[in-house]
């Protein structure tokens, strides 16, 4: 059996980052027995949830991110900031929804693993581009951050010193990598990840074309497969229910795997207490 | 165990199912060498002898209009009386049973495969336009942000308690179909076997994707009410098919061998009756 290590990485701006880790948190122990989550953020943790992490750690070496609205500058340190000798990784604003157990004794084939497939609300694989135009024009490996797994590792080490130098330099290698800022104006994880594995031409060691899971539902609005767009806010479209027994269902259709609900709005206060509830946290 | 068509037929005041129906039996005989039984509510003429069992219910009672394209010209607002799907599974006199819509035109026997396929329930989810048309929105799924659309067209199913439940969870939804257009997310509020099949078979699989039907043997070709056909011989249709986005002009197609679905019912009864 494989250890069962998650860390997440929280900074708050606007959005209240590190409640999104709680409520992820929270998930994880709903449907994961045995299992360690490090938080790493310089924020607050409120105290009645920091029993849902088995570590937290301040970020290291400073913050990276402190001028940034969107604060990602900080996410190549967490390679050396965790407890652990192999740990996922996931976005702090997604709910595991079922026992991932098996993706963990699957993840152990590799040393450093990116999901490239994921999934609209429907369970149909997204193939849209829409918010990866740089991707299929210069040919970058079609991974997503949101969800990865590394082991301490030669490989784990080099790709995340790499990570370090395109976050840091993000300009000078989408110039010459993803198209500069015509197709990306911000610094975005998936976009120098995949510029890092396409340096190392690493693309066949970390990611699975071949396999259905690991991943994740993907629920970016325009990525759904709808013939009418509506607005940003997926929401507009269709309604997600929480059941008492946590089930959770978008529009018509039950959610399993990890659902990734990027619309910060989709933390109220119904959701968090019905985790709450669930695992006796008051 | 016995095999075999069920068709229903209800006519209305300008389309005779029946007719449809009789015709379908024949090329069934012809061509799977299958009984047909009907269900109807019309005292089935001595001509149509086509059937193994008739089926007769009082009188069906179903307002539902909606309008049928006889070409992009001319079109009547008529009642749709689709009624009588959901009782398949009670009405069948075969423990294997093959459900057809009667403009479905059957020119092979390649449906046989239905009975030696373990799958207990099997229908139409892919299907193709006879013609151009490579994709229509309508026929994927039945809302924009809803579930899969699934053909009740062509239906096969085994007499199992599994399927005894689907059929059940199909009658719930057509008795509160209102609710359900709600819920799945659907404008119209015409009654459609397609939608409620669909949505029945979301439901049986745990409101995701999932196997509970699988794709019946051969293509789902169709043609649409704006398209006509012209002549059926043998296994040979000859069909016009509207231009896309030119209003009534048309381009011959000849089909050889292949199962099609005529949507455009005055189109086929002409041919019916050789005119």
């Amino acid at each position: 059996m494989a250890t069962k290590n998650f860390t997440m990485l929280a900074q708050n701006n606007n959005n209240n980052y590190v409640l999104q880790a709680c409520l992820a948190a929270m998930s994880i122990h709903t449907t994961n027995k045995d299992v360690s989550i490090c938080l790493i953020s310089n924020d607050p943790v409120p105290s009645k949830y920091k029993m849902l992490f088995d570590h937290i750690v301040d970020i290291p070496w400073g913050d990276h991110a402190e001028h940034e609205d969107w604060k990602i500058s900080n996410r190549w340190k967490i390679y050396h900031a965790i407890p652990y000798n192999e740990t996922v990784v996931i976005d702090t604003d997604m709910l595991v929804l079922q026992d991932i157990s098996v993706w963990f004794d699957f993840l152990q084939n590799y040393d450093l693993f990116y999901t490239s497939k994921v999934y609209t609300y429907r369970g149909d694989i997204i193939y849209d581009e829409t918010y990866r135009k740089a991707f299929h024009k210069f040919d970058l490996p079609n991974l997503y951050s949101g969800f990865h797994y590394f082991k301490k590792s030669d490989l784990a080490h080099e790709f995340y010193t790499w990570l370090e130098m395109i976050t840091n330099n993000w300009q000078q290698f989408y110039k010459a990598h993803a198209g500069g800022k015509i197709y990306q104006n911000v610094c975005s994880m998936d976009v120098s990840a995949a510029i890092a594995a396409k340096i190392m031409n690493i693309e066949n060691k970390i990611i699975n074309p071949n396999v259905k899971y690991p991943s994740f539902t993907h629920m970016k609005s325009r990525i759904q497969d709808w013939e009418t767009y509506v607005s940003e806010r997926w929401q507009d479209r269709v309604e997600p229910y929480l059941s008492n027994d946590l089930t959770l269902k978008i529009g018509n259709f039950t959610q399993t795997g990890i659902f990734h609900y990027t619309e910060k709005d989709f933390v109220n206060d119904e959701i968090i207490h019905a985790y709450e509830k669930h695992l006796g946290i008051s | 165990m016995s095999k075999g068509v069920l068709l229903f037929a209800f006519n209305n005041e300008s389309l005779n199912y029946v007719k449809q129906a009789n015709y379908l039996a024949s090329r069934i005989k012809k061509y799977m060498n299958l009984p047909t039984s009907i269900v109807t509510d019309t005292d089935v003429e001595k001509e149509y002898a086509s059937f193994d069992e008739v089926i007769k219910l009082d009188s069906v009672s179903m307002q539902n209009r909606r309008k049928y394209n006889d070409g992009s010209f001319h079109n009547r607002l008529l009642n749709f009386r689709n009624s009588g799907r959901e009782t398949s599974y009670d009405l069948s006199p075969y423990s294997e049973t093959i459900v057809m819509d009667t403009d479905f035109i059957i020119c092979n026997d390649k449906l046989l495969n239905a009975f030696s396929s373990s799958s207990d329930f099997q229908c139409y989810k892919s299907s193709s336009h006879v013609g151009h048309k490579n994709s229509i929105p309508e026929f994927n799924r039945i809302s924009d942000t809803s579930v899969e659309f699934y053909w009740a067209t062509v239906l096969f199913f085994r007499k199992t308690p599994i399927n005894k439940i689907f059929f059940d969870l199909v009658k719930h939804i057509k008795e509160n179909y209102m609710h359900y257009r709600n819920v799945y997310q659907f404008k119209n509020t015409m009654y459609r076997n397609d939608f409620a099949f669909s949505i029945a078979i979301h439901i049986m699989n745990g409101f995701q994707k999932g196997d509970f039907a699988t794709e019946l043997p051969g293509n789902n070709l169709f043609s649409l009410d704006k398209d006509v056909l012209v002549d059926i011989n043998e296994d040979v249709l000859q069909i016009l098919v509207e231009k896309e986005n030119r209003l009534g002009e048309y381009t011959g197609v000849k089909v050889s061998g292949s199962n099609i679905h005529i949507m455009n019912k005055f189109s086929l009864e002409r041919v019916i009756d050789g005119n």
